[in-house]
């Protein structure tokens, strides 16, 4: 008898969605002590299914039609207090991002102990301490006494488990709940997870879109594409013989070591970092001096023609800080920049524009990065314009950076907000080559996107690189892109680059300390994704 | 907020304020000076020009024969000292004026602004909980109505319903004149006449607080904490309490304190209106005799006012909303 | 261009209020505009008997205490309201966007003397501000209008100075500045165009309130003594009260439906830029 049982669940989507259905048809089953992981890309209806468990559907979404067994009771057919009764006390519930989780105007003890009063089991001090101390957070008096504000992300996660998890309920529905976090605290939780999963038996609902994790820690996989379940199965088998050819394109999408081995690239250098140094100041006011928060010190990297460089590091490393000194966007204390035989840092901003021309950047955020209020194809030629070409020639241009972009020329004359993530991720990448850059810097270019879009994107840029000889310094937090892309890596912890190399040996026998946790972090680093018949 | 950051919080808001007030002061004197005449006239009013005297003793007093530097040190060490100048009309100081009738206008605006908040909270925070429905519909229509129409014509339109039509409430004063009452009597007196100008004052500002409050709230419910409060199972109405209105509150507050500031400069047109004995009235005769005097003494009164107030709201955020680091 | 005003047009219209709004504003335009011809005499004429009630004697409203026309009082200070609430509203936006801009897209000691001289306008109360600059500068259309300028900016500063701030750092301005693009096709290419769209809604709630404070003041008698205004119909009808209720309520119910108006158009302007901008994926 399992635990929860879904069967032919279907939700509709207001009418004017991109389709009639949020999910259609959805039947699963989980069991006592196993990890049912769901995985999609956005959009494939994994959050509503596991909403609508919950009840706590929005309003515009209905459910037409299906059940949901869960201790012998259908929870569709359930009235509102009933439902809510279950909640929390029956089945708990973890959501993706930890730092808005939380009420920010009620301390964490209040927060958790709200939890067991509301269904009548006390919330006394003494309960609320074993439950944080349950989650592994050191020092819970202090910990119960904070306001959310001062809690880190891995902190305010742990912090909702604890909460989830209060009155023992036998299902936890985990949606997404590491995606937001670094990938050393990402591997925390999921063991977290995985030793109360255990020990009490209870049965969890993981949803994700990172194969990744479901390697690391799924019993059972079901995919889900457009609404629908397309395959289901044990993970073993899922993960290393997918059936069905949506998953088989998901798989072959997961980054993995790239074949090639490169020479190394020989010749000047293009670009030299030596002891870079950028330092904030966060607070400060009249009488009273700040607190220095050193954004980068100490970086030293070479880069040389053709080379693809990464900066790998986790939120805070300084890596986009670093990448920013290189474009003038960050004004480092000290240090050198070389590019060539000019140090960038000591120019003014009037002396910048022929360097502009050579040293182009791409952005990570595909919805900010261009201007929603002009048409792709003046976004496109606004760089040429600027140094000195004509208007029409500039059009010219950007027609034909669409073409080598995989984008139709009609998209010249439409506006940002009718594309995708992935095709104004493509149109960023055409309007910096717009100037024919030697140098590109790439500021976490995939990781804002899905992971089949992702591959698409990579395979782009690589297929750039090698026809215009461009040489590429590559900002990423996600080790196996780095591993894809980047010939040499350099790994940055909190300002510092700890350590670089040749990416094949950095990744086989790792130095530094650091560099071996986070290698140890990347969730499922044992499974190889296997090589596809279909691309 | 320990107490030495509370202590250093406190010192530097009094400093920014005694800039401010400062700021005024000048402000007031280059008006004086800026204003077309001679600004001894200016100061004397239209009462006072008339007299060469009272003309050539101001001049005096004020140096105003002086380079422009001095005569503003004069002015300002006028004001410090408590001197508001001197209305020639009434031959009385202008700081005694302003203070007897101090407390009517704190009266006034006192109720008025707790009737505004109370309402406003309420009435906000109900059609927020009952948003697209009838109750939403109707407090949303009714606060776009008040917040549309001129405050001294709801003033008027209430005098004609309840005092001229109705006869339920008396339309202008503070008290009934001769009628010497005295303790309770007195109070439930001045209550009476209390009504239709708090009424008109705080209902304008219900409307808005009840929108600031209802949009705050909508705002707030869509936010990812009420639903880790409902994924709780937390009832209803302690995610409305204790999870949405709690943090509702902090932007009515900021939005709430700008606001009050304004309630004091309206207040004019309601002391008007109900002949109410306060500083308004007190501005609005002034403006009839042309007595700049006691115009600039009431403008820099209301607007010390404002930032005591400006000052309490700061110190109501601070302590409700534990992020904000008080230096 | 003529698709996304196409768009803007349709969901404006889509909401009720803000096409009610806009009808009711046309009307009161069209009666400004018209005043002269379905009144041709001067508002201050003695046109009969004063205290006529409304429908007596060809008073469509009444007649005041001089026997004056409301009607053509009401049509006339449509004129009045209208101008001053326009003209006071463009002068404050410019002022008000020049000044946040200049803050928000500085920053530093630039950011803080701007945003000191805000407060200060902001910390003081505006409507006795208003008063004070009126009555010392003698009242006449200009003065009336700078005043209502004067107290109004502070808001249009805050806004745009907010945008300005969010838009800096946002990555299409940070690639502009990669691109080598220059600081003022920046400043008026990339960032002014995507910060204006908040001001047009606070425009038209900001000739709401110029039109609520001119009423205001000419109702203490601090109007364009030429120029006949509701405010001060209203005023001239206090005392009067008792025995003409229509001198203060037909003029105080055309100052409510046009300020009613302008904000409903307001709000139809928000929901309208809003949804485009929160559009995504």
């Amino acid at each position: 008898m399992s635990l929860l049982t879904v069967e032919n669940l279907t939700v509709a989507l207001p009418p004017g969605g991109d389709r009639a259905l949020a999910i259609e048809d959805i039947s699963f089953t989980l069991d006592a002590g196993e990890i049912l992981c769901i995985v999609g890309e956005s959009g494939s209806g994994k959050s509503v299914s596991s909403a609508a468990i919950m009840g706590l559907l929005p309003p515009a979404l209905k459910v037409v039609q299906g059940r949901i067994d869960f201790e012998g009771r259908d929870l569709l057919g359930l009235k509102t207090a009933e439902m809510r009764l279950l909640r929390g006390s029956r089945i708990g519930m973890i959501f993706q991002e930890p730092m808005t989780a939380l009420n920010p105007l009620m301390r964490v003890g209040d927060q958790i102990a709200e939890v067991l009063k509301v269904h009548g089991a006390g919330g006394s001090e003494g309960r609320v301490r074993e439950l944080i101390e349950a989650v592994q957070l050191p020092d819970p008096e202090r910990i119960a006494r904070s306001y959310p504000h001062l809690l880190s992300g891995g902190q305010r996660q742990r912090v909702m488990i604890a909460m989830a998890l209060a009155l023992e309920p036998a299902v936890l529905i985990a949606d997404e709940p590491t995606t937001a976090l670094d990938v050393t605290t990402q591997m925390q939780i999921l063991g977290l997870i995985k030793e109360v999963q255990a020990r009490r038996g209870m049965g969890v609902l993981f949803i994700t879109h990172d194969f990744g994790v479901v390697a690391e820690i799924a019993d059972r996989v079901a995919v889900m594409q457009h609404g629908r379940i397309v395959e289901t199965g044990p993970a073993s088998e899922v993960l290393n013989r997918p059936q069905h050819a949506y998953t088989r394109a998901l798989i072959a999408a997961v980054p993995r070591r790239a074949r090639a081995i490169e020479e190394a690239p020989k010749g000047r250098p293009v670009l030299e970092l030596i002891g870079v140094k950028k330092t904030y100041w966060r607070g400060g006011a009249l009488f009273a001096p700040g607190i220095a928060v050193p954004a980068v010190s100490n970086a030293d990297i070479v880069l040389r023609k053709g080379e693809t460089l990464g900066l790998v590091g986790e939120s805070g490393s300084g890596k986009s800080t670093l990448a920013r000194c290189v474009v003038n966007l960050v004004h480092p204390e000290q240090g050198t920049i070389r590019f060539h035989d000019t140090d960038l840092r000591l120019l003014q901003r009037r002396h910048w524009k022929p360097f502009r021309q050579r040293i182009q950047m791409v952005f990570q955020d595909p919805f900010a990065s261009l201007n929603p209020r002009r048409r792709v194809g003046d976004i496109i030629a606004e760089g040429p314009v600027a140094h000195g070409m004509d208007r029409p020639a500039a059009l010219r241009r950007a027609a034909e950076l669409l073409a080598l972009v995989q984008l139709d020329a009609g998209a010249a004359e439409r506006f940002p907000h009718e594309f995708s993530g992935g095709q104004r991720q493509r149109i960023g990448i055409a309007r910096a080559l717009a100037l024919e850059p030697e140098l590109l810097i790439a500021d976490e270019p995939v990781s804002a996107l899905d992971v089949s879009v992702q591959a698409q994107i990579l395979a782009l840029l690589e297929d750039l690189r090698q026809r215009l000889g461009l040489t590429m310094l590559f900002i990423t937090h996600d080790l196996r892109v780095a591993a894809q892309v980047c010939g040499r890596v350099a790994v940055m912890q909190r300002g510092v680059i700890v350590e670089q190399g040749r990416t094949a040996e950095v990744f086989a026998s790792p130095q530094h300390p650091y560099t071996q946790s986070l290698l140890d972090s990347i969730p499922g680093r044992h499974w190889l994704p296997p090589v596809s018949g279909t691309a | 907020m320990g107490r030495l950051r509370l202590v250093r919080f406190l010192a530097l808001r009094v400093v920014k304020m005694v800039a401010m007030v400062f700021a005024i002061v000048v402000a007031n004197f280059l008006l004086v000076h800026a204003a077309p005449g001679d600004p001894a006239s200016v100061m004397a009013g239209e009462a006072g020009a008339a007299d060469p005297q009272f003309l050539a003793q101001l001049r005096t007093q004020f140096g105003l024969d002086q380079p422009l530097s001095t005569q503003l040190w004069v002015y300002v060490s006028h004001v410090a000292r408590g001197d508001l100048g001197v209305s020639y009309r009434q031959q009385r100081p202008v700081a005694s004026l302003i203070a007897e009738r101090l407390s009517a206008t704190l009266l006034l605006n006192g109720t008025a602004f707790v009737l505004a908040i109370a309402g406003g909270i309420a009435l906000g925070a109900l059609a927020a909980r009952r948003v697209g429905h009838a109750a939403d519909s109707l407090i949303t229509v009714l606060a776009l109505g008040f917040y549309a129409t001129p405050i001294f014509w709801v003033g008027l339109m209430l005098v004609l319903v309840f005092s001229v039509w109705l006869d339920w409430l008396p339309s202008f004063g503070m008290n009934t004149v001769g009628a010497d009452l005295t303790g309770l009597a007195a109070l439930a007196d001045t209550a009476s006449y209390l009504v239709l100008p708090a009424l008109t004052l705080g209902l304008f500002y219900m409307a808005v607080y009840a929108r600031l409050t209802r949009a705050a709230m909508l705002e707030v419910a869509s936010q990812d904490f009420v639903r880790t409060a409902r994924a709780k199972g937390v009832p209803e109405g302690g995610v409305q309490r204790r999870h949405i209105l709690r943090n509702a509150l902090l932007p009515v507050i900021t939005f709430g304190g700008i606001q009050a500031g304004q309630l004091i400069g309206g207040s004019i047109l309601v002391e008007t209106v109900f002949a109410w004995p306060g500083i308004g009235r007190l501005a609005f005769d002034a403006l009839l005799a042309r007595d700049y005097q006691i115009l600039l003494g009431v403008f820099l009164v209301t607007s010390v006012l404002v930032l005591v107030f400006n000052l309490l709201t700061d110190l109501l955020y601070a302590w409700i909303d534990p992020r904000v680091e008080v230096m | 261009m003529n698709r996304i005003l196409g768009e803007f047009l349709s969901t404006f219209l889509r909401n009720k209020g803000a096409a009610v709004g806009f009808v009711v504003l046309a009307l009161v335009g069209v009666a400004a505009a018209t005043a002269g011809f379905l009144f041709p005499f001067s508002p201050w004429d003695m046109r009969g008997a004063p205290f006529m009630q409304p429908g007596e004697m060809d008073f469509l409203l009444g007649s005041d205490s001089l026997g004056r026309d409301v009607a053509a009082g009401i049509a006339y200070g449509a004129r009045v309201s209208l101008l001053i609430g326009a003209v006071s509203t463009v002068v404050a936006v410019v002022f008000g966007i020049t000044l946040g801009a200049v803050a928000g897209y500085a920053g530093g000691v630039v950011d803080d003397a701007i945003m000191r001289f805000t407060e200060f306008f902001q910390t003081v109360p505006s409507f006795l501000l208003a008063v004070v600059l009126v009555a010392i500068f003698s009242p006449s259309l200009a003065s009336i209008v700078a005043a209502i300028a004067i107290v109004s900016w502070p808001p249009v500063a805050r806004v745009i100075r907010a945008e300005f701030l969010s838009l800096r750092s946002r990555e299409f301005v940070q690639a502009a500045e990669v691109l080598g693009r220059s600081r003022t096709a920046i400043v008026f290419r990339e960032i002014l165009p995507n910060a204006l769209s908040p001001i047009i809604v606070l425009a038209s709630l900001m000739v709401a309130s110029a039109i609520l404070l001119e009423s205001g003041l000419s109702f203490l008698g601090l109007g364009d003594p030429n120029q006949i205004s509701w405010g001060f119909m209203i005023g001239a009808g206090r005392s009067v009260i008792r025995i003409a209720w229509w001198m203060s309520v037909f003029p105080g119910i055309a100052i409510f439906l046009t300020v009613l108006a302008l904000n409903l158009v307001g709000e139809g302007f928000s929901d309208a830029l809003n949804p485009r901008l929160a559009r995504r994926r």
